[in-house]
């Protein structure tokens, strides 16, 4: 919200104030796209076009495909194989994971909790004396502190985890490919969302045939009325 | 023993027990280094060792204390080396292989840690109170029943046989280890890799043992009133710690004049980092636990061991110690990114090494010093000293074999590691 207010600022002033409103509704729209995008979450383009289904027959060439579309300039790209596929992440170009600065911030907000605990309940709410030790004390409080900082730091871990990998999803549209159903079986499959900038249906589908897809399928979304 | 691979002459068998087969390595593994270059540091040993010397005839007392502290400091890597070579061959690890001739030529150590522990056995007078026979005299003046209760198992000939098990079956054990593993390197044999594992099974548990109770031995009982349980977990976490240092270094060291080089990678480095932030947080729990119990215990005997630590200034070396040995490293090597740069990664293992060796210090030098915090010159000389020749020893082994089990099975599955 922030930076979209600031660049609001900095840019010249326009005559029509509708049209800034709008663009500021589009530059919102697509953060929230990209944001849901890095979670594999694609909204479909035209016509329900949801993206071009490529399967490749090892993951040797899933591994090179991925790496070229996203050399291409792809970003709205995801990959499907039955077992992790080392280097993937590399060939994908998707960085180091955030959910390391969300552990140290659930880390950081346990040992603060946990401070502020042992000296409230022990010092302020309710001091007793117990064989002459102080009210509060560092050393009895050190356990706790550790405690809550790994135990918030971990469930943080795991929250950050779902929401930075859009999991669970009880829906996707790749559902309605038949042969996607072999994903958990032998196939490797790499999906191109219509919603990438750089999609076309014919030459991004002319692209995944000639890095070797042996298949490549049209999905669309129709929504989730229709599943049975 | 096979053809190939033999035993070598008695003198150097304290140094290697195997005859060179440096001929063998294939020529990525081989040693290209000077022959002479383990005489660099053991140059350095001996000027250390000549300067603890003339401590020795001046102030023989504070001699023995700074001869004590740099000795378990070698002997803590070589325990740390043990550890790591048996665990690796427990869990058929294979990352650490290409790195595992390092800590398994650092285990042939025990011998000639066997040998330099002769001044700390004729200190013991100096070292250790509850040598002194008056103490145990019920009709002695200076009768003190503490330690007269613990006199069944602190009296010297007890402590001498201790030390001796320790010694043979630390030996023992590496050298079924080492020579095992060497004897892979020319004469491979599908069932070496299970012996080495059974020796490893075996050796964990004798090793905990004897570990456990050597630390207890020639640290704890410097303050024989006092009594720590958890001590001799404390001595491993630091000597488990302190290998990775060295294995970190030793691979920088090989690598920047030219050896291994795409054999050890960045991959493995950052595996070895892990390691030594996870024991240097490992040593911090252990001793967090020791001190916690003591300060809530609160009995006598007991907390004064820190009581001696926490005034007369020792408390500016008990601050620098946790800071040090646990704050600094903690922010440090925390991030991917740390372990991943070799230089800084490298600062940090010379930093763990000092600290180690200043843990010791600080369990050790307050028991001469109670009453004013200092640090002499010796300790500095006797350090430097015994590690000089430590060290070189451990390079003249290393110089005399391929640098890598070059025949190990899971040897492909370390060249190719990757870390996610």
């Amino acid at each position: 919200m922030g930076t979209v207010q600031s660049t609001q600022s900095s840019r010249p002033r326009s005559n029509n104030p509708l049209t800034s409103i709008s663009t500021d509704a589009a530059m919102l729209n697509q953060l929230a796209r990209d944001v849901k995008a890095s979670m594999s979450i694609y909204d479909a383009g035209e016509d329900q076009v949801y993206g071009l289904l490529a399967e490749f027959a090892h993951p040797g060439e899933l591994l090179h495909a991925a790496e070229a579309i996203h050399e291409a300039g792809f970003r709205h790209f995801d990959t499907h194989s039955p077992f992790p596929i080392h280097g993937m992440d590399k060939a994908m170009g998707l960085g180091n994971s955030l959910v390391g600065w969300i552990t140290l911030g659930g880390g950081i907000t346990g040992l603060s909790l946990a401070t502020l605990m042992q000296w409230w309940m022990g010092a302020v709410d309710y001091p007793i004396n117990i064989s002459g030790k102080p009210f509060f004390a560092i050393e009895p409080s050190i356990p706790i502190m550790f405690e809550l900082t790994v135990l918030l730091a971990s469930l943080a871990t795991a929250a950050g985890m779902f929401a930075l990998n859009g999991l669970p999803r009880p829906y996707n549209p790749l559902f309605y490919s038949k042969n996607f159903a072999r994903v958990t079986d032998d196939a490797f499959f790499l999906h191109i969302a219509a919603s990438d900038r750089k999609f076309d249906q014919e030459t991004t589908a002319q692209m995944l045939q000639e890095l070797g897809a042996s298949n490549v399928e049209t999905i669309h979304d129709h929504g989730e009325e229709d599943q049975d | 023993m096979s053809e190939t691979v033999k035993r070598s002459n008695p003198l150097v068998w304290l140094i290697d027990p195997l005859k060179s087969t440096a001929s063998h390595a294939d020529p990525a593994y081989r040693f290209s280094w000077s022959q002479a270059a383990w005489l660099l540091p053991l140059a350095i040993g001996i000027a250390g060792l000549v300067v603890s010397a003339v401590g020795w005839a001046t102030d023989s007392h504070q001699f023995y204390f700074s001869y004590l502290i740099g000795w378990a400091f070698c002997l803590s890597i070589a325990l740390g080396a043990y550890f790591f070579v048996v665990i690796q061959h427990l869990t058929k690890a294979r990352w650490s292989v290409v790195l595992r001739r390092i800590p398994e030529t650092l285990l042939w150590s025990f011998p000639l840690l066997a040998i330099l522990s002769i001044p700390v056995i004729l200190g013991m007078h100096d070292l250790y109170h509850w040598t002194h026979h008056d103490l145990i005299d019920p009709a002695s003046p200076t009768y003190d029943p503490i330690i007269a209760g613990k006199a069944g198992y602190l009296n010297t000939p007890f402590f001498l046989a201790r030390l001796a098990f320790y010694f043979i079956v630390w030996t023992v054990v590496s050298h079924k280890l080492y020579s095992l593993s060497i004897k892979q390197d020319v004469d491979p044999d599908a069932s070496i890799p299970q012996r080495l594992r059974k020796t490893s099974a075996i050796g964990l548990v004798l090793g905990a043992i004897s570990t456990a109770f050597a630390g207890m031995d020639i640290l704890m009982s410097l303050d024989p009133h006092w009594f720590s349980t958890i001590f001799g977990i404390y001595f491993f976490a630091g000597s488990f710690m302190v290998i990775m240092a060295v294995m970190a270094l030793s691979a920088m060291l090989l690598q920047r004049f030219g050896m291994l080089k795409g054999v050890i990678k960045i991959d493995h480095y950052q595996d070895l980092g892990k390691f030594l932030f996870g024991f240097t947080v490992f040593w911090a729990y252990i001793g967090f636990s020791q001190y916690m119990l003591i300060w809530y215990g609160n009995l006598p005997e007991e907390t004064l061991f820190y009581r001696h630590r926490l005034e007369h200034g020792w408390e500016t070396f008990s601050a620098i110690l946790l800071l040090g040995h646990f704050i600094i490293p903690f922010v440090v090597l925390i991030g991917r990114w740390s372990k991943r740069l070799l230089p800084l990664l490298g600062f940090m293992c010379v930093w763990m090494m000092v600290m180690h060796w200043f843990d010791y210090f600080w369990v050790a030098a307050p028991v001469l010093h109670g009453d004013h915090a200092t640090m002499s010159l010796y300790d500095i000389a006797a350090w430097l000293g015994l590690f000089g020749v430590f060290a070189g020893a451990f390079m003249y082994r290393l110089s005399r074999h391929p640098l890598v089990p070059q025949r190990d099975p899971r040897l492909h599955k370390s060249l190719t590691f990757t870390n996610t």
